[in-house]
């Protein structure tokens, strides 16, 4: 049977969960070993990006994008933080912050398939959509 | 001048002021959305990652890059989409519309809400698309309400058994196959021998019967709809049909939701306690485009290449189609499916499941319309499961002797066509049977009325025609009507009224046909 890069990523965490480092190197080696001779090792990059999703998600570390018109100040981004971790129960946020002049002002969180719009851009494009009706 | 300048300040005022109140109390919401991004896309089928908690056919907004939207000419906004396949980690999604516009990385978003289609009393009388958009230029829809385009079938509790007639206008189909209000009647065979006639016929009798019609055309040239939405103008049946179209060159996927989305239509008509009658034009060309796009899902192919679920495409379809009891309304849809066949093969996987849900069938013969039988219904093979029971009472009475004839003469045709001698009573039987076809022959677009087939039914049962030639039995029908008309107008009342035949009612039909047949020359 077909093993999926999420099957993968799974046993991987499942192995390397509460060792220490050193005993990780270990495993790490192995499982290389293992894709190897399965003749999966062109998958690595994904099973690499399935399991920083799985150890951010069993560790309550969010990576969130936030995307704004002007660059945020430090009180903002903390507020923001506050904010992201509430909303999905996050014991830490890592932030990576993007700058798009066109929404205007305001700014959009985005985690993996979840986006809140909060820019002016979309604001203004609803108040329109009402006035039109 | 003045005031005019004064009256245009004003309303300048006024405008400005409206728009300062709707600023002002313009308020917003942050809401989380759920977001995909499209990651294969050809053939009217999107492949979606992302939106993790889509549900089965939710709509899904597609939003097409604006580069590849420029190019053409429709710039302005989004596509819909319904999401199909739920797999692990990934959707399968048909698109409802022009998917050109759409590439790989596009942004989806889920509009939680599943899919539905615009209805009320506002889309009567218009050509829609599946998805209730106007294709007749008269401007939006007024829609009341919005009616879920898949829904469950009325449960056991809320029917009941049919009891009214749906008159076709019909002489064949009210007399020897008749249709109940409720009832699912297939009308099946070969192209081109009068399938959607029938069809047409039975709504332009409707008028003034307390029906709504909706016509679903699923997969039909453009032109033949156009000169049938003509044809149904210029009789008034518009002021009370809809016509739901997905034309030929529609994607597959508009064709498999239109005839649900018809019978969405209809069912807000239902909910009111209301008649509907509605034609599904044709489900064969469904079965078709539902295949189309199963196979480009990937969904494993069976018999014919349909896949697995291609009966319950079309059973909860047709499962729709219902008489609610008094307590929930007591409204009806009666559907008329037509289902197209190749040579004459009834069965074929799509024939056979489809007659097999349906409540009878309506079997149109090649043979019939080339000898100029028209409309080519073969009395045998036909059958209407529970439309008897709505029959009127005085239908019943002049049907049920001619369903005998109409079998005996078939026996005795067959019988002797090897030209032995026969005896004085199998000709006379012959002789009647040959003035019962010709009496069931009838032109397009000229159904007959309830009173006027029983008066000439009666006529034939009684052996008042015997004596009138074969070729003539035509011009005797139709003068009957307007010598009926002019002369007999308070017996034609009494038998719409009553619906039943007292013996002196009878006496009263025989003496007109009597003096009718003493004015002719023949």
């Amino acid at each position: 049977m077909k093993i999926t890069v999420k099957q993968f990523a799974l046993s991987l965490y499942e192995a390397i969960d509460g060792k220490t480092s050193s005993q990780a190197k270990v495993v790490i080696e192995k499982f290389v070993e293992l894709l190897a001779e399965k003749n999966q090792l062109a998958k690595a990059n994904k099973i690499i990006e399935e399991f920083i999703k799985l150890w951010n998600n069993k560790h309550g570390i969010v990576q969130a994008e936030v995307a704004s018109a002007n660059e945020l100040n430090e009180e903002t981004v903390k507020l923001l933080k506050n904010y992201i971790a509430k909303l999905y129960n996050a014991k830490q946020v890592i932030i990576s912050e993007k700058i798009d002049k066109k929404l205007l002002g305001g700014v959009i969180i985005k985690y993996e398939d979840k986006v809140v719009d909060g820019s002016l851009k979309a604001r203004l494009v609803e108040l329109k959509n009402k006035m039109i009706k | 001048m003045t005031f005019n300048l004064i009256f245009m300040s004003t309303t300048k005022d006024f405008i400005v002021e409206q728009l300062k109140e709707q600023i002002t109390n313009f308020k917003t919401s942050l809401k989380e959305q759920t977001v995909g991004r499209v990651i294969e896309i050809g053939d009217g089928i999107a492949r979606i990652e992302g939106i993790s908690e889509v549900m089965m056919s939710e709509m899904l907004e597609f939003f097409p890059s604006v580069k590849a939207a420029e190019d053409k000419k429709a710039a302005s906004g989004s596509v819909y989409g319904l999401a199909l396949n739920l797999e692990e980690d990934r959707v399968g999604a048909i698109i409802l519309g022009d998917y050109l516009g759409i590439k790989q990385g596009d942004e989806v978003k889920c509009l939680n809400k599943i899919l539905q289609v615009p209805t009320g009393n506002g889309i009567i009388g218009r050509v829609v698309n599946p998805l209730g958009e106007p294709l007749d230029g008269k401007g939006e829809i007024q829609a009341d309400k919005f009616y879920p385009v898949e829904k469950i079938a009325p449960g056991v509790i809320t029917r009941e058994s049919v009891r009214q007639s749906v008159q076709t206008g019909i002489k064949v189909i009210d007399a020897i196959i008749p249709i109940g209000r409720g009832q699912r009647e297939l009308i099946i065979g070969d192209r081109q021998i009068g399938k959607s006639a029938i069809a047409i016929d039975a709504i332009i009798n409707q008028k003034d019967q307390n029906m709504k019609c909706i016509y679903v055309a699923i997969g039909q040239k453009e032109s033949k709809v156009a000169g049938l939405v003509a044809k149904l103008e210029q009789s008034g049946a518009m002021d009370y049909t809809t016509v739901v179209l997905a034309g030929a060159s529609d994607p597959a996927s508009l064709l498999y939701i239109a005839p649900y989305a018809g019978c969405a239509m209809a069912e807000y008509f239902l909910d009111k306690g209301e008649d509907v009658l509605i034609v599904y034009d044709d489900l064969s060309k469904h079965a078709v485009a539902y295949r189309e796009i199963s196979l480009l899902l990937k969904r494993p192919p069976g018999r014919e290449a349909y896949p697995g679920d291609v009966f319950y495409l079309h059973s909860r379809l047709l499962e729709r189609a219902c008489k609610l009891s008094q307590e929930f309304g007591g409204g009806s849809i009666t559907a008329l499916p037509i289902i197209e066949t190749q040579a004459g093969d009834m069965s074929a996987y799509i024939p056979t499941n489809v007659i097999s849900i349906t409540d009878g069938q309506i079997y149109l013969m090649p043979e019939l319309f080339y000898q100029g039988s028209r409309p080519a219904v073969d009395v045998g093979l036909s059958v209407s499961r529970v439309g008897s029971s709505a029959q009127t009472k005085a239908m019943k009475k002049v049907a049920g002797k001619m369903k005998l004839e109409a079998a005996q003469f078939r026996e005795l045709a067959a019988f002797t066509q090897f030209g032995s001698e026969l005896d004085k009573d199998t000709k006379a039987k012959l002789e009647r049977g040959k003035r019962l076809q010709e009496i069931f022959k009838q032109g397009q677009y000229s159904p007959v009325c309830a009173a006027n087939q029983i008066l000439v039914f009666f006529a034939l049962i009684n052996g008042l025609v015997d004596d009138v030639p074969v070729e003539k039995i035509s011009d005797f029908e139709t003068g009957l009507y307007k010598y009926a008309a002019m002369f007999g107008a308070k017996a034609l009342k009494e038998i719409t009224d009553k619906k039943d035949l007292s013996e002196k009612l009878e006496a009263e039909m025989k003496g007109l046909i009597q003096d009718y047949k003493n004015s002719l020359d023949y």
